[in-house]
């Protein structure tokens, strides 16, 4: 009743205001209204539920599907636990040893279950595609993408001249040449540099040139962190005997690192949307199922039921990592009266 | 009686002509309290910050424990003396990531190779008589300013150094936390820690301290007893001073 009246009051004072909030009230109704319709009743999903098995897998062998499908799931699973479990240092520190152990022994065990071996039979990279080619590209590329930057953010804060112009040198050609032109580089020139009968893995090739990319972009994620750290810490850590190396380890990144995590996980969202260029080269990963799909007449005319599901896709991927994200850093004490 | 620290003629300079130390001749002996007094820009902490290599001298000799510490100094001996030296500092500098527990264990841990329960034992214990066991498992953070420098205190004991140096540990606290700082550090000198302390404590160095030195521009001024410092200063300039603080 109070709010009404108080609503009733505003309007009379600010009636400009009030006839453009009705219309953007409306306009939100008609679009969402036009949406759901749209989903529910025009809409033909039989091009993407007839084919959930091929978005997810691709063209992996339809009896080894179980090993794609395997990883997603446990994937998603650790995700779910990760988010669900409290883990307040001190407080759970069973949960918080195990669990980034866990995920660092996803990328092994992706890499087996995709590849083959242990017992498993050989599955060549060319019939890897879809949900688990995406998840597989953005994981190996972010877990090999972090510590070379790493490396790079610290050459280009060093003393030594040499480390420091050649870090810069890197990190700018990088940031300066399109992600395009560096997956076509990896794809055509590599094999050139190398012996006729060396065919290295097509995934590989991407991978390694993602991570190429991607390192310079988060070199400089890190030496923002790294400049937020006080010289006053690196002294306290010498003060007590600690090397150079040991402060750095100990006492400098632990804090720069927490420091970057949001740019860091923007690179990491950044990484996973950017695997959909791998379509363009002939990687079959989420996308390019896509456009395969549309390839086939029979689903001309359902562009848009595929483009939705996709990007549905990638929103439920991103978000996923984005929460991740904001719970490692959630995880950790404050630093510095600054809220973490 | 031995000599901890023996600096003869030191010199400092930043820049072309910024003279931090200026022919400074110190010798700290074993056992003995010396606060160093004298207004901002004296050279004072810069004085301290050579006594374990944080700042490397020009020219002169300087001596700790025994190991040469000049511009020629090996940086693994340097590394060596800092685990005999401990050092606390105005701003806590305690290490925001670790719990107060960690920030004492890890030196110990990671310098000493101790065991974690010996490291964490002795933790306790110097956490205890600093008058705060209760704080262990929290972080810097939730920390007043005294509570942070007193476990900075603890931090730089649990090496078992043979020297600590001071350099202005209450400039950064509000007046009543000053006390409980000062209060741990009057303990400490009981105990017969060999100190080196920057401070504008008055009554802290009449009643702690065996010697003051007083400097200004980087030149040692007066170096005296502390109750000849106090009660007959021979320089016209330290008299002012203290009458300035009085």
């Amino acid at each position: 009743m109070r709010a009404c009246k108080a609503l009733i009051r505003h309007c009379r004072f600010y009636p400009i205001d009030s006839v453009l909030s009705l219309g953007v009230i409306a306009l939100i109704n008609w679009v969402l209204w036009a949406s759901v319709s749209w989903i529910v009743q025009a809409a033909d999903w039989s091009v993407v539920s007839t084919h959930l098995p091929l978005f997810a897998t691709g063209s992996y062998p339809p009896d080894q599907r179980w090993r794609p499908l395997l990883w997603i799931s446990l994937l998603a699973a650790l995700t779910l636990i990760t988010l669900i479990v409290p883990i307040k240092r001190g407080s759970n520190r069973w949960m918080g040893m195990v669990l980034p152990w866990c995920w660092v022994s996803m990328i092994p065990l992706g890499l087996v279950l995709m590849a083959g071996g242990l017992g498993l039979s050989n599955v060549p990279s060319r019939a890897w595609g879809g949900i688990s080619l995406t998840l597989l590209l953005t994981v190996c590329s972010a877990v090999l993408a972090l510590p070379f930057g790493i490396l790079l953010a610290l050459g280009r804060t060093s003393d030594l001249p040499v480390l420091r112009h050649s870090s810069r040198l890197y990190i700018d050609v990088m940031r300066a040449v399109p992600l395009i032109a560096v997956l076509f580089f990896g794809k055509l020139l590599i094999p050139l540099f190398l012996p006729m009968q060396l065919e290295i893995n097509q995934v590989l090739r991407a991978v390694v040139a993602f991570a190429l990319f991607a390192a310079a972009y988060v070199a400089e994620d890190v030496r923002g962190g790294l400049q937020a750290i006080p010289q006053t810490q690196r002294e306290a850590a010498a003060v007590l005997g600690l090397s150079p190396l040991q402060s750095l380890q100990l006492v400098v990144l632990p804090q720069a690192l927490r420091i970057a995590i949001p740019a860091l996980t923007n690179q990491a969202i950044g990484l996973l949307q950017n695997t959909s260029l791998m379509a363009l080269l002939g990687l079959v990963e989420l996308l390019g199922i896509g456009r395969n799909l549309l390839a086939n007449p029979a689903f001309i005319g359902r562009h848009l039921e595929v483009y939705v599901w996709l990007g549905a896709l990638y929103w439920l991927f991103c978000t996923a990592m984005a929460l991740l994200a904001r719970k490692i850093e959630h995880s950790g004490p404050t630093l510095n009266g600054r809220s973490a | 009686m031995n000599t901890a620290i023996k600096a003869h003629h030191i010199c400092k300079t930043y820049g072309a002509d910024h003279r931090a130390l200026d022919d400074v001749c110190v010798d700290v002996i074993s056992g003995e309290v010396l606060v160093v007094m004298g207004p901002s820009g004296s050279g004072k902490s810069t004085l301290i910050r050579t006594f374990n290599g944080l700042e490397e001298i020009d020219s002169g000799e300087l001596d700790v424990l025994g190991i040469k510490l000049d511009n020629e100094a090996d940086p693994r001996h340097v590394q060596r003396i800092r685990r005999r030296v401990g050092m606390v500092f105005q701003q806590f500098n305690l290490f925001p990531h670790l719990s107060i527990l960690e920030n004492i264990t890890l030196a110990p841990m990671r310098v000493q190779k101790q065991a974690r329960v010996q490291a964490e034992a002795k933790a306790h214990s110097l956490l205890k008589q600093m008058g705060i066991s209760e704080q262990a498992e929290k972080y810097p953070a939730q920390l007043s300013g005294g509570q942070q420098q007193r476990v900075a205190i603890a931090r730089a004991l649990a090496l078992n150094p043979e020297i600590m140096l001071f350099d202005e540990p209450t400039s950064a606290l509000d007046p009543e936390r000053v006390k409980e700082v000062l209060d741990a550090m009057r303990t400490l000198a009981n105990q017969g820690m060999t100190m080196v302390v920057v401070t504008h404590e008055l009554g802290f160095a009449r009643e702690v301290a065996d010697r003051v030195l007083f400097m200004d521009s980087g030149r040692v001024i007066e170096s005296a007893d502390a109750k000849t410092f106090f009660n007959q200063a021979q320089e016209e300039r330290t008299r002012k001073f203290l009458n300035q603080i009085n």
